[in-house]
């Protein structure tokens, strides 16, 4: 009941602006009838759903007054107020003239809101219809995000097709992948000289799926290491890392018959402290000088340190990463780097595993759908904007759409 | 004198040094050099003759040692603190749009400051972190303060007192908990930043005191990203602002832009072009930038003309390298 | 004591630097100064400013917090060995519940966003585009494209495929020459930084 009479004093207003305005307006009516300045409200008020949100908002549109020129208008400001449950009326924002649409926000979907948008003048407002009590809603589903879960299903499903397949036991087609020989010949190369190596799986826990990819390749080469009886050490900068490896290593020693060379101090927890990790590491290395490093996993500052530090011992350092802006100094320092994705490619084409190879495969279909997206899109657009085809611009409508994520 | 002497003997004369310059300062009479223009200039001439003279040497084959190099670097970054010099400074797009990005914003504004990085990274990112405060409280932005890295929270509470004995700002009686609030720092990298996107409280129930959230009447009523104007990131690696990218901008359309190590600058790039960050400061250079931006002399500008000159000194050594290598001496020396 | 602290930090600035001419003891002593310090603050700050502060503090009555302390005293009965294998399952869930979450920033962030951007036509947006941005836009989509190819692990690198990505190879090497300048700068600044500890705020010998 209550709104019901805010409403009509709002109504009212339309010849009398609000009382703020009106002393204002009386003062000024006092000197000259024609300083009143009478604009039209904004019609067609309309507070609708906003959609795929938690219930918090609700839209506002409406269109504007028939006073509110660019030349010449009447209009100086438009106020949204907000009446709460049928209560009181309260302004909630103040938007520009030519406004003809605003997000009311942080409501709850436990309680209905009505607006009334007014026409601000010199003289004072001039308000519209109320509009009529709505709540917001929760929706479940934000389908202005289903072409993200289309395209996800759709590589999701090919690595799931991929993996499924090399279970089967169907031969999965990966590129050879400079530098994994590499691998051998480094542990080779350090029994030979009676000399140890020293793996570092980079500095991230075992949420980063480098620090795997850097496990799964310690598995491999914890296994030439048990046939060769070098020596092994890595220290970690995680504990969770720390198990992991041992466990890695365990397993390989295990699987290739030597489990009594097994210890766990060939593991080592140093601190999670990125450069208190870097300057023990460096301390290692030129202590015990291995004749192989190893820094597979994901590296930031520390890389150049230690990748310089190895280079000057004289060891051969194999690297991998998927930071890019780690890359340069592996490149620059170490004798073969696997660049990016060709750490998670190695790792697949090393343990032969079934879902690390669907996953990879999977993956590759993803790249290819990106591909081909880019090469219609470019050509599409250069198209377009080179000779103002209209179904071209069209095509690069489209495509932006399915890309845009927001 | 065999080897070990002589670096005892070395040891100590830095010592005796030292000693007498800390005793100067605490004395009251060193109050610092600074070397005369026509110094400057002859200092500089003098390096860059001797670095052509180790081109020379290279060429006739006669590698230097790595220890040169390292002794370059260091002159390189030293002489400059004493020099009558001055670099100017030109501003990149990328800073100009953060700027734009917070001057647009009105008083009282809630900005946003998630401090990710360490000591270890501070002299690129502290002075950013000082101007940045120093601009929001100068224009009475509201400024609440979290950190992803354990030791983040503390850098910014050391940049907000160094910022609060400012004249200015002093003035101004800043009330913390009112104008600026530190919510310390919580575990859990990005899914903290996505908790705070449905529920900001529940990541920090208290600030790095111990005070309750609701105590706070800053932060009372900031339920999540929507009740934040503008969201700001110094990191120094992860979690960091490719994090916030993904979480924040993507997911809670947070406003937001970021100072980064000059390492991690790159990678943080391709999202200004795609319009996800406002803007970025990359690196000294870029607290540099924005200093002369927010019309202040902070340590980003003072150590400019450090870091030009040891770009040279690198570029020079780059070039000595290259035609090492093409002799053939490569893993001989260098 | 103010004395005390800042010769402490020149000492141990100066222990670090000692490395650059070898390896040596006030190396290694600064050295495990350093590790032992900074282990001791992480453990420090997770328990004042987590388990103590965020979560006994102020843990009020939200069940979740609860549930994560759970998963967080479950990781701890590794210390039991007989039951070690419980802490399995938190780190499950993290394992888990980081994939799923990855999954969906990395993919929308990184690889929507950005193929959306990729779009764009080679020529520049109009009449007005420059040379500039008329090289900007062919080196981003050429640059994309290669590279893409370069990690495409399902074809061997051979014709025209293999020049494709000895094309993205090379914008690769480029990217890596652009980032190495930047990290260059980035390590100057942290010289600069130390340096001007030493100089400036120890010895007091800057102006």
């Amino acid at each position: 009941m209550s709104f019901h009479i805010a409403f009509l004093l709002l109504s009212v207003s339309l010849i009398v602006p609000s009382p703020s305005a009106q002393d204002e307006v009386a003062d000024s009516v006092a000197v000259s009838d024609s300083a009143l300045v009478v604009a039209a409200p904004p019609t067609s008020v309309i507070a609708s759903e906003h959609e795929y949100d938690d219930g918090e908002a609700l839209d506002l549109s409406w269109v504007p007054s028939i006073d509110d020129q660019l030349v010449g208008g009447l209009v100086i400001a438009y106020r949204v107020y907000r009446s709460t449950n049928g209560g009181e009326l309260e302004m909630i924002e103040e938007l520009i003239p030519g406004a003809n649409q605003f997000t009311s926000g942080e409501l709850s979907s436990d309680s209905s809101y009505s607006y009334v948008v007014a026409a601000v003048t010199t003289s004072g407002e001039f308000a519209s219809n109320a509009t009529a009590p709505l709540s917001p809603e929760t929706e479940w589903l934000n389908y202005e995000k289903k072409w993200l879960f289309l395209i996800g299903l759709l590589i999701a499903g090919a690595v799931m097709y991929f993996i499924e397949t090399a279970r089967k036991g169907k031969k999965l087609f990966v590129r050879k992948i400079a530098g994994l020989e590499a691998i051998d010949d480094a542990v080779g190369r350090a029994t030979e000289m009676g000399r140890s190596i020293l793996f570092i799986p980079g500095i991230q826990d075992m949420d980063d799926v480098q620090t795997l990819a850097g496990l799964t390749i310690l598995g491999r080469i914890a296994g030439t290491i048990a046939e060769y009886d070098t020596k092994l050490f890595m220290p970690v900068s995680r504990s969770l890392v720390m198990t992991a490896a041992r466990e890695t290593i365990k397993a390989s020693f295990q699987t290739a018959g030597r489990p009594d060379k097994y210890s766990d101090d060939m593991v080592s927890y140093v601190t999670d402290e990125q450069f208190g990790y870097v300057a023990h590491v460096d301390g290692i290395m030129v202590r015990e000088k291995p004749a192989t490093v190893f820094l597979l996993g994901a590296f930031f500052a520390e890389s150049l340190i230690l990748a310089e530090t190895g280079n000057s011992i004289g060891a051969i350092q194999i690297a991998g990463t998927a930071r890019p802006a780690q890359l340069p100094f592996f490149i620059a320092a170490c004798d073969f780097t696997l660049i990016g994705e060709e750490l998670f490619a190695a790792s697949a084409y090393l343990s032969n595993e079934p879902r690390a190879l669907g996953s990879l495969k999977g993956q590759d279909v993803g790249k290819a759908l990106a591909m081909i997206v880019i090469v219609i899109g470019v050509l599409a657009a250069t198209i377009a904007s080179a000779w103002q085809v209209e179904s071209m611009q069209s095509i690069v409508d489209t495509l932006n759409s399915v890309f845009s994520t927001n | 004198m065999n080897a070990r002497m002589k670096e005892i003997l070395v040891v100590a004369v830095l010592t005796v040094f030292c000693a007498i310059m800390y005793w100067g300062k605490v004395d009251g009479w060193m109050t610092g050099f600074q070397f005369s223009f026509g110094l400057s200039m002859t200092v500089v001439i003098l390096i860059a003759v001797s670095l052509l003279v180790i081109l020379y040497l290279t060429l006739r084959g006669k590698l230097i040692g790595r220890r040169v190099v390292f002794l370059y670097v260091g002159i390189s970054v030293t002489l400059p603190f004493f020099m009558s010099l001055s670099q100017e400074i030109k501003i990149s797009p990328e800073v100009q749009t953060l700027y734009e990005g917070i001057a647009e914003l009105p008083p009282g504004s809630v900005v946003l400051t998630a401090f990710d990085y360490d000591p270890p990274s501070a002299p690129e990112l502290q002075p950013m972190a000082e101007s940045f405060f120093r601009y929001c409280f100068n224009n009475d932005l509201k400024v609440v303060v979290i950190g992803l890295w354990p030791q983040g929270p503390q850098q910014a509470n050391i940049a907000i007192e160094k910022i609060l004995l400012d004249e200015a700002i002093a003035a101004k009686n800043l009330q913390y908990g009112i104008d600026y609030v530190n919510l310390g720092f919580q575990t859990g990298n990005e899914f903290v930043i996505q908790r705070m996107g449905s529920d900001f409280k529940s990541m920090f129930p208290t600030d790095y005191t111990g005070t309750p959230y609701n105590d706070l009447p800053l932060v009372r009523n900031i339920k999540n990203f929507s009740n934040i104007d503008y969201g700001f990131n110094l990191s120094a690696g992860y979690p960091g602002t490719v994090e916030w990218v993904q979480v924040a901008v993507d997911r809670y359309g947070l406003k937001m832009g970021a100072g980064n190590t000059a390492v991690q600058a790159p990678q943080c790039y391709p999202y200004i072009r795609s319009g996800q960050l406002v803007g970025i400061l990359g690196g000294m250079n870029g607290a540099a930038e924005f200093e002369l931006m927010t019309g202040t002399v902070g340590k980003g500008t003072k150590f400019m003309l450090s870091q030009s000159f040891a770009h040279m000194i690198v570029i020079a050594f780059i070039i000595i390298g290259n035609v090492a290598y093409f002799r053939g001496g490569r893993k001989q020396k260098l | 004591m103010e004395h005390f602290a800042i010769w402490v930090a020149a000492f141990l600035t100066m222990g670090i630097i000692s490395f650059l001419y070898k390896d040596n003891a006030w190396y290694k002593l600064s050295e495990a100064i350093f590790v032992g310090i900074s282990a001791g603050y992480w453990f420090v700050t997770l328990f004042w400013d987590n388990i103590y502060g965020k979560f006994w503090v102020g843990r009020g009555d939200d069940a979740m917090l609860y549930i994560g302390a759970f998963l967080g005293l479950l990781m701890l009965m590794r210390l039991v060995p007989k039951v070690g294998w419980i802490s399995r399952w938190p780190l499950a869930f993290i394992v888990g519940a980081t994939a799923g979450f990855y999954l969906i920033n990395y993919f929308s962030s990184n690889v929507m966003r950005q193929v959306e951007d990729t779009i764009m036509p080679l020529l520049g947006t109009d009449y007005s585009a420059t040379t500039y941005d008329m090289i900007g836009n062919i080196v981003i989509a050429v640059g994309t494209f290669s590279g893409l190819v370069y990690f495409f692990f399902s074809k061997e690198h051979k014709g025209v495929f293999g020049g494709t990505a000895k094309v993205g190879i090379f914008f690769l090497m480029i990217t890596f020459g652009a980032s190495f300048g930047y990290t260059v700068m980035s390590r100057m600044s942290l010289l600069i930084g130390r340096l001007d500890f030493l100089f400036g705020d120890w010895l007091g010998m800057i102006k």
